[in-house]
Formats: C-alpha cells, structure tokens, sequence
C-alpha cells in the first residue's frame, strides 16, 4: 500500500485553522466500516476503490474511503436531531488501475447535520473549503461548481409529458441511457425497432387500469408456474409497463426539446455567466428553475462574502452527474499542477443519505474534505 | 532436464478426460508419472515437456503468475482474472471442447427485462424506491463488473456467490444473477431467464501460454515441436486431400485452379482442399470428365512454419 509522506505540522496547522471557527465536534469513526453499505450507497464502481478486510467469521469490511457514511452512521447512532461534526485521520483507497496514487492519505473535513436555509450552507461549506485548500500554498486553484438539482429543474421547463419528463430527470445520472433518449428524437416517428417476444403481453396489461393489470399479471405467473423473485411486485412491474406505453404514446421529445437539453448540459462558465446562460435558455415561468437560480444567486453572494474568489469559479451544469450520493450543489476545488482527477478539496449536499441509511428522520446534510498532502505545495499529490 | 517446458492440464472430471482424448488424437497421449494418482505426466514423444496436473482454475492462475509456460483451461477462468489478458496471457487454439457461456440472467416473473437497457433503468427505479442497489450475484466479478460498464448500468451492486448462484434471487440474496450456463436448463428452472443482450462470454477450453512466464531457447523450442504437432494435427481435420487418375491430371487441375487460386494445395495428381470446399471440387471434376476421385483425410498436415509459434515469440520478443 502507497502511503501519503507526512504533511509538516506548519502546513497541517493552516489547513486545520478554518475548521475551528465552525463550531463542530470532533468524532473519530472506526476505521472498519461494513462493505455492503458503502456498496450500497456508492455503487458498485467504488469497489475497485475499496481496501477490504475481514477477521475469520466476520463479515466483509472496508476501510473507510471517506468519512461521510461513517459520520452520518455516528450521527444516527447519537439520536441527535442536527449535528456539525469535524474529522481529521487517515482514509484509504486502492489507486485506480494504471495510475500512480497514494492509497493511505489523510482527510480533513466536517459534515453539517442540519435543517436551516440551504444556499447559506451550502456556500459556508464550501468557502470553508476554499480557504483550508488555499491555505497550504498553492497559487493554481479553481473551484469546480454543479448542482445536481438544476437538471430536473430546467426538465421542468420543458413542460414534457409526465412520464417522459421522469424518464429524462432520471437519467441525468446515466449519460448513455440519456444520449440514447436525446438521439431518439432526432429520428423520424416510427423507426422503433420492433420489440422482442412477449411485447404483446407487455402492450396487453398497459392497456389495463393498472390494479386489474397487477393481478392479470400475478394470475399469469400462478398458470405458468413462476415465482415471482427479485424484491419487485407485480405491482411495480406493472406500473413500469404502464409508464413505457404512456411514454410511447405521448407526444415524443421533439429537436428543439433534445437540442435545448444538451445545449443547457454543455454550460460551463463563470458562475454568473453560468446561471444567466441558464435562465436564457429557458422557457419564462419555471417556477422550481427560478428558485434554483435564486438560490445560486444567494450562494454564490455568501461564498464571495466568505471570501471565495468568484474569478477562481466555474459553474458547469454536467458536473457531478455520477457522484454516488449527492443530491444538490456539489464542488470541487481543483489545483491546475495535480490535474482535475486529484481534487484538492470536494463536497457538497446529500440531504436523501439519511433515508438511505434507514434513518426516519430527514435532515439536510452538506460536507466537505480536504487533503492537506495535495494542499501541500510542496506534496508531490 | 533442467529447463523443462511446463503444460498444465486439468487433473479431474470432464475437462480431464476431454483434454487427454485430444491430445490422444494428436498423437500425444498424456502418461503419469509415478502410478495413476500423480499429478506429474508426460507426453509421448516429447521427453522435454514436463506435464503437471492441476484444476482448470489453479491453471489460469499459474498462466496469469507465469508459474507454467503452456495450459489447457477455460477462457471463463482467464478472464476473470483480470480486466485486460492480452499482457499477460496469449490463448493460442480454441480446443472445441468445454463450451460454456457466461449470461446476465433476471427472474422469468420480471416480463418488463428484456435488456440490458431494461435493467439499467430498472436498477434505477429500484435505487429510488428503495434506498438500495439491484444485487448481482456472481462468481464472475471482474467480467460482470466490466460488462455493466460497457452497458453503462451502474445502480447495482455485487454479492459474491459461494456456490449455487442460480438459487439467490429465489432465495432473496440478490435480484439478478451472472452465471455460466450450457443450456440455460438450471436457469429456468430457478426462475431466471437469459437477457436478450446479456451474453458476457461465449467460452471454451483454450489452449494458452503464458507471457509472464520465464522462456528461454531450450523451453522455446520444446513449445515450438509441441505446437507445430498440434498445428498440423488441427489443420488435417479441417482439410481433405482429393487424389484422381493420373491420365486426368491436365485436365483436373485446369478443373480447380480457381480453389488452388484461393489457397487449396496442389499434390501430385490431386490437392488438399479446407473440407467446406470438397463437394465444389468434386463437382468441377466430374464435369471435366475427371474420375475416380477419392478423398481423404490426412493425419497431420504440416508446414515448414509453426504459425501459433511465431506468433508467441513475436509477444515474448516484444515484452523484451
């Protein structure tokens, strides 16, 4: 394993500093976390990332990649309803196949448990992490912006059919699925492959309201024998059907809709410019599109305030698109020497990881990292 | 011997039996050493090649680490070993034996799946409502992990599977399944079914070498009379030798010199053609009032060149 030389305690200190004035606890989450919630909450593309260890009997675990799971799990373990948690220790990560990386390196961070006014947070976070990045030297950095958010919101715009709109917003994650869809609209009505055997069964139960479809469908499996497996109900499968034959029937992504979609995903710019390019590109009379501008608008004020420099900025509207857990603004700070997949700092807003770990309470939850060794000028990465 | 070659081969079962009946057929049966229950063999003819017997797993394992210069194993097994082969492991013949494919397979009651695309967007769904990832469970993690990338599915997650993979779904421990499969027999009747595009590896023993291996000119050479024994042995099934009357000869060979053109080999009153094109030379004879025309297999066809060993000193020269 690769181990990340010791950063100097000077450096440690400047990059520690910011921390103290946020008002967190310190915490000091096991090192052994269990493998299949990280998998679960990450994807399994963390895997190769993953260094697992198991004792004799036990289960499989990993050594924490990050801190976030980790703390959210001590935050539910403690019953608190909000909570601002500070961390600094080792995490671990296998290097990506063919490239050189440390694999044990230190973290610093702080993860904010909190309901309260979004944007506010959010640029508090990540002014926080502009200073502690800055603060160990480097005079190359850039502060990647995105927010997860802002795609479902200008979809919203769009004023698509229902079902369609659904399948867009969800595919925002899954660029391939997502290209494929816009494509789509580029062909002629009609040029649909023909659809594979049993289509007629699918076509037959969309046609139905969907509670005598479900049990259609679960008469059919109980005459040809099959178990129904998989954690999904017939319910649900149903309701899938239901959706695709509506999407098929409604009226299909026009050019203009597919070319505004992919016009608005290749936004990246300053952040204002950014968010103007958006509001330009957009139908008038998005009500969830405008507040989300309005919220950068008031993020981008408070980040500046906290002394992030807004010329060090970019705000592009793919990025983040497949980052595991977050769920609104996101950010990167970026140092031009290590490259842009050796982030100096990174975070951002998760408020659905709380759901996913089971936790009835909802809660806003926003954080940061930062590695003081990249921070480091000196550090080699 | 100091130097010996090493080829692995499978120690038991099937693959066992249906390695040494080809080697058998090439002239080459396989001879323990040291009373039936050995795992060291010998070749006939070949003192130089020092047989070990191992599982067809251990032998893509000693191919991958170099440990043995040559084996017969599944292409399956190579694979999962690691993402990208081609630096490590030369497969040299397809041994037309221990056919097997690795699918995606998702239960018969989801009439939904059909595809990966299907699965992909179900994962998802599946992510939303539930807080977890759809569990894949396999065996074969590399090559699952690198097949739902290439279909860009990524709400999923892995659950390693011990031993009977094709009863998880049934049993709850995962929704989905990759496994290895001949007739897809066992997965029906567990429930799954195989997805239209999920087809990860359409596999079969192989014949390898290992590139990681330590080859030096001695081991060389006892690869290249191995090989080009196994060469000729494999080119002969696939050919015919077509002999007529001397008195036709002219007119015979005006009659295939379109196949020689193409690549038959002209004998002295006759010609070896690849076997696909016998009844096309047979008819052009006939028609030049050629005749009798008998056709035959040969034994061996060989070449003064070994192809399989040239191109495995090109990969060892190169890693040089």
């Amino acid at each position: 394993m690769r181990i990340e030389p010791a950063v100097p305690a000077e450096i440690l200190a400047a990059v520690r500093a910011p921390f103290a004035e946020m008002g967190a606890s310190a915490i000091d989450p096991p090192i052994a976390q269990p493998l299949g919630l990280i998998l679960d909450l990450s994807g399994e593309a963390m895997r190769e990332r993953l260094i697992l260890v198991q004792a004799d009997g036990g289960g499989e675990a990993a050594l924490r990649p990050d801190f976030t799971i980790p703390a959210a799990r001590l935050h539910i373990e403690s019953g608190r309803t909000g909570g601002r948690y500070f961390y600094e220790g080792k995490a671990f990560r296998a290097a990506p196949k063919g490239r050189e990386a440390y694999e044990e390196f230190l973290q610093i961070g702080i993860e904010a448990f909190e309901t309260g006014a979004a944007p506010e947070a959010d640029a508090e976070i990540a002014a926080l992490a502009w200073h502690a990045a800055a603060a160990g030297g480097r005079t190359d950095l850039t502060m990647e912006l995105g927010d997860v958010g802002l795609f479902a919101a200008f979809v919203d715009t769009l004023k698509l059919a229902d079902p369609l709109a659904a399948r867009i917003k969800r595919s925002f994650s899954s660029p391939r699925r997502l290209w494929a869809m816009l494509a789509k609209a580029e062909e002629p009505v009609g040029s649909d492959a023909p659809r594979p055997a049993g289509d007629r069964l699918s076509s037959l139960l969309a046609g139905l309201p969907e509670t005598e479809a479900t049990a259609v469908l679960q008469d059919l499996w109980a005459l040809a024998g099959i178990e129904p497996a998989g954690g999904r109900s017939a319910a649900e499968i149903v309701h899938r059907l239901a959706e695709r034959s509506a999407v098929a029937r409604a009226p299909q992504l026009t050019r203009e809709q597919a070319s505004l979609i992919t016009r608005f995903l290749a936004i990246s710019d300053a952040p204002t410019a950014a968010l103007e390019a958006v509001a330009r590109l957009a139908a008038p009379g998005g009500p969830k599109l405008a507040a989300a501008l309005k919220g950068w608008e008031r993020r981008l004020h408070v980040m500046i305030d906290e002394g992030a420099p807004a010329a060090a900025m970019r705000l592009s509207t793919a990025f983040g698109r497949d980052f595991g857990y977050y769920d609104g603004m996101l950010f990167e700070v970026r140092s031009a020497a290590l490259g842009d997949h050796r982030p100096v700092a990174a975070g951002g807003r998760y408020d659905s990881l709380f759901s996913r770990l089971g936790a009835s309470l909802a809660r806003g939850a926003v954080g940061c990292m930062v590695r003081p060794g990249r921070a480091w000028r000196e550090g080699a990465q | 011997m100091t130097d010996p070659l090493i080829l692995a081969l499978p120690s038991k079962g099937r693959q066992k039996e249906q390695t040494e009946a080809w080697l058998a057929d090439c002239g080459l049966p396989v001879r323990a050493v040291g009373g039936e229950r050995g795992y060291a063999a010998k070749l006939d003819g070949l003192a130089d090649i020092e047989v070990r017997l191992i599982s067809a797993g251990e032998i893509a394992g000693a191919l991958f680490a170099g440990e043995v210069h040559l084996g017969a194993t599944g292409e399956d097994l190579l694979h999962e070993l690691a993402h990208d082969l081609s630096d490590r492991v030369l497969l040299m013949q397809a041994l037309g034996f221990g056919h097997a494919d690795l699918v995606v397979a998702a239960p018969k009651s989801w009439i939904d799946v059909e595809t990966m695309a299907d699965v992909d967007e179900v994962a998802h769904l599946f992510l939303a409502r539930t807080g977890r990832r759809l569990r894949v469970a396999t065996k074969y993690l590399t090559q699952t992990r690198a097949f739902f990338a290439r279909h860009g599915v990524t709400d999923y997650r892995i659950v390693e599977s011990g031993g009977a993979t094709e009863g998880a779904p049934a049993a709850g421990a995962a929704e989905l399944i990759t496994d290895i499969t001949t007739t897809g027999a066992t997965l029906s009747a567990n429930g799954l079914k195989v997805l239209s595009d999920g087809l990860i590896l359409s596999s079969q023993f192989q014949l390898a070498a290992s590139l990681t291996a330590d080859w030096n000119d001695v081991r060389r050479d006892a690869a290249g009379r191995l090989l080009r024994i196994l060469e000729a042995r494999a080119r002969a099934r696939r050919t015919a030798t077509l002999t007529w009357p001397q008195s036709g000869d002219e007119a015979a060979r005006a009659a295939v010199s379109e196949l020689i053109a193409a690549g038959a080999k002209a004998r002295p009153f006759g010609v070896l053609v690849e076997n696909g094109a016998i009844f096309a030379a047979t008819a052009a004879l006939a028609e030049a009032g050629v005749g009798p025309v008998t056709v035959e297999n040969p034994t061996y066809v060989f070449e003064p060149a070994s192809e399989a060993m040239e191109g495995l000193a090109r990969r060892l020269d190169r890693r040089n």
